[in-house]
């Protein structure tokens, strides 16, 4: 009879696994937070688009054309990956242990390791239709309001960079809610870890001159520019770093970190030879005002940038996921 | 602190087993420990026969286990929550088709699938929670305090369902505080308070343990005064009442005397129709039970 019953559990583990998938699917699509979150992001995306036509057009100034509109504006950002990634992964584990809808879960015919691998999965398999439909409206709107777009094929390459760095905050937070099985330490830990790295770690690791370090945290990064020489120093006067996001004949912008796979490797595609030179800031006042010195600290190929991020990426998924299984496969349910 | 300690239980197979105890007893405890939610500290778990201890999904596929307020995603349909555990029971589509409307029928929540879980009331809470241990046609099902949260309609709605998931075969091991529950629907009971067993046996055995049983109830094609003379005249008997053609006889005896009795009513002449023990009832014997292993704690 035990061997019959483990034959038949063994017969039918990929149902048994697309049942969780499905299972949490549903949950996830029909969540408020998601849903609010969705709303969120097409609203931030409708006013991006809108926001340059609409001044534009308070100012009499025509519309701007911008080919490369979609390429360069089309991200969800670090907020945004970190955010879709705690909404789907929050309730996987956490809520469920909270609300006691873990039990009869637990005690299906279904092994723990098939529980976490499906719940995994399910919550990257929300992601997916949010992301390609928000990728799409951003395409669509990109092309009426900025004409016609050129290097679309890249949008596939941003997707999958999108995907693979809301996957590691994924995987964090899942590991979160495996360990406290509290939701509100869930999200205060998570929110602790992505502002802890994204601010303080950038700050400091920018005017210290070690921001490489940041290429090895989730995050941005460290960030760097095509196009320079590692002896070149540029002063960046305050007007220009308020004026423009990346000072003008910098080349352009590539970070280092989780959050920006998608853009690296869409630069990669275009400009498969660059090199990337970061820098450290050196802030100066004097007389004249304040002055930023950024000064070059390394260079690195722009394939070994992107190469590295998605290393680290897969690394921070895989190390994550293995402490959150660990931990979700001895979870005791005492209530 | 010790939850559950030396407990040693034994269910029949095809029986329907109350689970006994008053709050905090450990029952919710020991039935953690026999689906796999909670380790034990020590000793070992067999359910049906094989390991039950820790992470085993083929024990968990022969059983089937509601637990005690269950709560199910409220986002979920409820003929999709049925259709989604039953996906993790591996059934194939066509056995969920078939098995889903059957289910939702008997628990009485048909009409009512295509309604959020969320928006379902406790009782229909409690009759999904049935109808999701008994999706993979469990040969045992655990139902930790089915009728807990119910009105006195749900309960007795819940106990039929009880009795009808018997009559299919399956085992039944329920836990309950509800004495009269147990006392109507099963056929044996356990008894644990403090997380140690105080009784384990058939109900007639554990309702006449204390005092063995108390009365004899015979039917008779008709009472004569012979027959009642023969039954006073035995040594066992402390007295005898009639009851239209039923003689209530008290007992002074923890033996079953069924078969003296038999003899003597047959020789004064009487034809017995019916014969049947009563021992002290359940709550009676709860109490006492109780009521010793908390002195036996105190001391």
């Amino acid at each position: 009879m035990s061997q019959a019953s483990s034959a038949r559990v063994g017969r039918s583990r990929g149902r048994r696994f697309w049942g969780i998938v499905i299972y949490e699917l549903l949950w996830n699509l029909r969540k408020k937070k998601l849903i609010g979150m969705v709303i969120i992001a097409f609203a931030l995306a409708t006013l991006s688009l809108a926001l340059p036509t609409l001044l534009g057009g308070l100012t009499g100034e025509s519309s701007v054309r911008n080919p490369q509109y979609v390429i360069e504006g089309a991200s969800i950002g670090g907020l945004g990956f970190f955010l879709f990634g705690l909404v789907t992964a929050m309730n996987s584990m956490s809520s469920e242990f909270e609300g006691g809808t873990i039990i009869p879960l637990l005690t299906k015919p279904v092994s723990r390791t098939v529980i976490f691998l499906g719940k995994l999965t399910g919550a990257f398999l929300t992601l997916v239709p949010v992301y390609v439909l928000l990728f799409i409206y951003q395409v669509i709107g990109g092309t009426l309001v900025y004409g016609p777009q050129s290097d679309l094929n890249l949008v596939v390459f941003v997707l999958l960079g999108s995907l693979l760095s809301t996957t590691v905050w994924i995987a964090i937070v899942f590991a979160l809610g495996s360990i406290s099985r509290s939701t509100l330490l869930t999200a205060l830990v998570a929110f602790g870890v992505f502002v802890g790295l994204s601010i303080v770690g950038t700050t400091v690791a920018s005017f210290s001159g070690q921001q490489w370090v940041l290429t090895y945290l989730p995050g941005s990064g460290a960030t760097g520019y095509t196009n320079l020489t590692a002896t070149t120093s540029i002063n960046v006067t305050q007007q220009g770093i308020n004026g423009t996001s990346g000072a003008t004949g910098l080349g352009i912008s590539v970070s280092s970190g989780t959050d920006s796979i998608g853009a690296t490797l869409a630069t990669l595609v275009l400009h498969p030879s660059a090199s990337v030179t970061f820098f450290r800031q050196v802030i100066q006042i004097g007389a004249s005002g304040v002055t930023t010195t950024m000064v070059p600290t390394y260079t690195e190929p722009l394939w070994f940038v992107a190469a590295e991020a998605i290393l680290i990426a897969a690394a921070y998924v895989f190390a994550f996921c293995v402490l959150s299984w660990f931990f979700f496969r001895r979870a005791e349910v005492t209530e | 602190m010790t939850a559950v300690n030396k407990l040693s239980l034994k269910v029949e197979r095809g029986s329907v087993h109350g689970f006994l105890g008053p709050n905090g007893a450990g029952k919710t405890t020991t039935i953690k420990v026999l689906v796999g939610l909670l380790k034990p500290d020590g000793g070992s778990v067999k359910v049906l026969g094989q390991e039950a201890q820790g992470d085993r999904p083929e024990t968990r596929e022969r059983v089937g286990y509601m637990p005690e307020l269950p709560r199910f995603p409220k986002h979920l349909k409820g003929y999709e929550l049925l259709d989604v555990y039953g996906r993790m029971c591996g059934m194939a589509e066509g056995r969920r088709r078939e098995e889903i409307p059957r289910l939702l029928e008997m628990v009485g929540l048909k009409g009512r699938e295509k309604d959020l879980v969320g928006k379902y009331s406790k009782g229909m809470q409690q009759r999904i929670g049935i109808a999701q241990a008994l999706l993979n046609e469990p040969e045992l099902i655990i139902l930790d305090e089915p009728s807990l949260g119910l009105d006195p309609v749900g309960m007795v709605e819940v106990r039929e369902l009880m009795k009808g998931i018997a009559k299919q075969g399956t085992t039944v091991f329920l836990s309950s505080h509800l004495l009269s529950e147990v006392e109507q629907v099963c056929t044996d009971v356990t008894i644990i308070n403090r997380g140690t067993m105080l009784a384990s046996d058939t109900l007639q055995n554990v309702s006449g343990m204390l005092h063995g049983p108390s009365i004899l109830q015979v039917g008779l094609e008709s009472i004569t005064p012979e027959v009642v003379r023969a039954v006073e005249a035995l040594p066992f008997v402390k007295g005898v009442s009639q009851s239209i053609n039923t003689l209530v006889i008290s007992l002074d005896s923890k033996e079953d005397v069924r078969a003296q009795v038999s003899r003597a009513v047959t020789r004064a002449g009487g034809v017995i129709v019916a014969m049947s023990m009563k021992g002290h009832d359940l709550e009676e014997v709860f109490i006492q039970l109780i009521s010793k292993s908390q002195e036996g704690g105190v001391a």
